[in-house]
């Protein structure tokens, strides 16, 4: 049994140690499954913005069952379309070093 | 000297360096502050732009940075000069040069909405180095390209006993990305299976190599045991020089792993280049933490494998073929360039990392503390090839390594085999990936000029070719010095740009632009001794005896040194202008960024 005083040091290093794991392990995964979700996102944003902006272009029924789940997305889909990225930035990748 | 008193060096400098010199920098210099809004924070998007926990960030930009380039470094390092000039550029490098440049180009990025270091220098320098910066960066690639194919054709040949760890490794990978992306197989259950496999192929190596010599043998005799090709090579011969020949089977494993990059160049990044660095990371990991642990109880156990076997100094300046030069210094900065301090570190901190920094409080341990790991990879392959000692470099780092993992009662044979494939396996996983940037980099460069580039084959196969021609040439030390140039002028212009940013805000720039001087003056030497080498140690004996391909390659990498060396001046100069003209005003705010244009 660990002492009580040496417990809360032990679990904030056990928990830094998975944290730090996990970002050498599955975090390059979960930031890709986030990209390939953007992906599919601003194609909804681009299928719905007709009505956004007041001119339908898919049947409303439909772009109105999506657009509660979308408005939140818009602010952070007008930043990524704005951004320019570098060349190197285009694909996803990195060069893990070298 | 042992292993456990240069791993208790390794920990004392990382402790010193860390709380003495960088901690000092953090808080009197940058005054990084916790309460001021991060990129991260101010333009979350979800993806690029993240606020992540600090843990995480630091296995992040740790594995990010960590591959074959401390490695292969120190190899060669200690080979040419002894292991002590290896050492103590470690850690010399490390601590006053190394962390500041990751750490600084984080600090930049962060403080300029995210941008990344070309857009800084476009905005801080001039428009025309953001252009040149990417010419670099192709010639960059391509140098580290045909250093990589080059001595992973050689060890494939001559290391029967990894070449199934090797499939299967790459077969896993393709099983992983299938696992996870379409089956939705969870992460712990997909690398069980395949980083398991992948393992025990790797052990059983050995079992496996009468094999595949017979294939090696087999392939030799399609031309009847002659070579396809024979050339000068002036490292051969315990570096006196000596002819070369390319045989069958040295080429049949190249053309394997130039397929195998192609691959992982066009397939999608999920279904091939991104699984196999994963399964490879595993493979890597196991090894190099066996092997520290290793050499820090081996003193102890196993003081055999624990004591240092070749000389400490070699020499000033040895002799490197008949007509070579290798001084000590510029040469021994670039040889060694990722465990002391790397370009690209700095590249990939201000567009990778930056824009997931939650808390400029972060910035230190992140940039700082992935640049002390890192020296801890270096300094762990200096001990492997101290204490291994026999063989070729690379073999004599397998042995090394070898004997720290067999500490912990692995049989010896089943742990150089292990320790093979991880040198194998950290060079190749990285080489797809230099073959993918520069597939897109070439799209880039030319393909608005000439239609054809834009297609991804075309891009790819080029690359491949240039590489090859590269590897030609039989001198992958002058390749992979050449390469070490062209990363640390990278880090010297990561920190020429802190130095303007620091000036350009009043701030004390001097911790960023003395090492920015030293890289600066020792980089273009170090252009210039290997050109000077490359062309009286390579071009001119080939051309001499007639033989058009290594002269050709040789030739090619003449010119690219006469390109690296003209980047320097241009970017040094506009750089220094740039400098002048805050440094006169340095009380004025630099002209405000505009946020996170790429």
């Amino acid at each position: 049994m660990l002492n009580s005083r040496w417990k809360p040091y032990f679990v904030r290093a056990r928990d830094s140690l998975k944290q730090f794991v996990y970002g050498l392990t599955g975090y390059e995964f979960a930031r890709h499954a986030l990209e390939m979700r953007r992906e599919m996102e601003s194609v909804f944003v681009v299928l719905t913005m007709g009505d956004l902006v007041g001119v339908p272009i898919l049947p409303p029924i439909y772009t109105l069952r999506l657009l509660p789940y979308l408005v939140p997305e818009v602010a952070a889909w007008k930043r990524q379309m704005a951004r320019r990225k570098e060349f190197w930035e285009r694909e996803e990748f990195d060069l893990h070093g070298i | 000297m042992n292993s456990l008193l240069a791993v208790i060096l390794g920990g004392l400098t990382v402790y010193l360096a860390y709380t003495c010199y960088a901690r000092r920098i953090d808080r009197n210099v940058i005054q990084s502050d916790p309460k001021r809004a991060t990129p991260a924070t101010l333009y979350m998007d979800g993806v690029d732009f993240m606020p992540t926990n600090r843990n995480i960030l630091f296995g992040y930009h740790f594995k990010s940075i960590a591959a074959a380039g401390p490695i292969v470094g120190a190899i060669v390092a200690a080979t040419l000069w002894g292991w002590l000039p290896a050492l103590i550029w470690l850690v010399v490098g490390v601590s006053f040069m190394g962390w500041v440049s990751d750490y600084s180009a984080i600090v930049l990025s962060v403080r300029n909405e995210g941008n990344s270091l070309s857009a800084v220098a476009h905005r801080l320098i001039s428009p025309r180095t953001r252009t040149v910066l990417f010419l670099f960066i192709f010639f960059y690639l391509l140098l580290i390209a045909g250093a990589f194919v080059g001595i992973m054709a050689s060890v494939l040949e001559s290391q029967p006993r990894t070449h199934l760890g090797m499939i299967l490794m790459v077969v896993m990978g393709l099983l992983l990305g299938q696992m996870l992306y379409r089956w939705r197989i969870g992460l712990l259950g997909a690398t069980i299976v395949t980083v398991g496999i992948t393992l025990l192929a790797i052990l059983t190596g050995p079992l496996t190599e009468s094999s595949f010599n017979g294939l090696n043998e087999a392939l030799n005799g399609i031309t009847g045991g002659a070579p396809i090709v024979t050339y000068f090579d002036p490292t051969l011969a315990g570096f006196k020089g000596a002819e070369a020949k390319i045989m069958p089977s040295l080429l049949f494993w190249a053309i394997a792993i130039c397929i195998f990059c192609y691959a992982g160049s066009v397939l999608p990044i999920w279904r091939m280049a991104q699984p196999v660095v994963y399964v490879g990371f595993w493979v890597t990991a196991m090894a190099m933490i066996l092997g520290l642990t290793g050499a820090a109880v081996g003193t102890f156990v196993k003081p055999d494998v624990a004591q240092f076997q070749i000389p400490a100094f070699k020499g000033w300046n040895p002799q490197l073929g008949p007509a070579g030069i290798m001084p000590l210094w510029p040469m021994l900065f670039v040889t060694i360039a990722c465990g002391a301090i790397s370009g690209w570190h700095a590249l990939f901190g201000a567009v990778g990392t930056a824009r997931q920094i939650e808390n400029e409080a972060d910035m230190l341990p992140v940039g700082a503390g992935s640049m002390f790991a890192e020296f801890l990879l270096g300094l762990l392959a200096l001990l492997a090839v101290s204490v291994g000692a026999k063989g070729s470099p690379v073999a004599a780092f397998a042995n090394g390594l070898g004997g720290f993992i067999s500490v912990w009662g692995v049989p010896i044979e089943y742990a150089s085999s292990l320790a093979f494939a991880a040198f194998i396996v950290i060079v190749l996983v990285v080489t797809q990936l230099i073959f993918r940037v520069m597939r897109v980099t070439l799209t880039e460069w030319l393909g608005e000029v000439i239609p054809p580039f834009r297609n991804q084959h075309v891009a790819s196969f080029i690359s491949v070719v240039l590489a090859i021609l590269l590897v030609m040439t039989g001198t992958w030390i002058y390749l992979w010095q050449l390469f070490g140039a062209a990363n640390q002028l990278m880090a010297a212009l990561s920190l020429l740009l802190v130095t303007i940013w620091l000036a350009s805000v009043g701030k004390d720039w001097l911790y960023a632009g003395l090492p920015m001087i030293f890289m600066y003056v020792t980089t273009v030497g170090s252009i210039l001794v290997t050109a000077y080498n490359l062309y009286f140690n390579v071009y001119q004996p080939n051309i001499l005896a007639g033989r058009l391909l290594p002269a050709v390659g040789s030739g090619l990498m003449v010119l690219v040194s006469v390109l690296l060396v003209i980047v320097a001046v241009l970017i040094g100069f506009d750089g220094w202008r740039a400098f002048l003209k805050y440094l006169g005003r340095s009380s004025a705010p630099a002209p405000g960024a505009a946020p996170a244009r790429g």
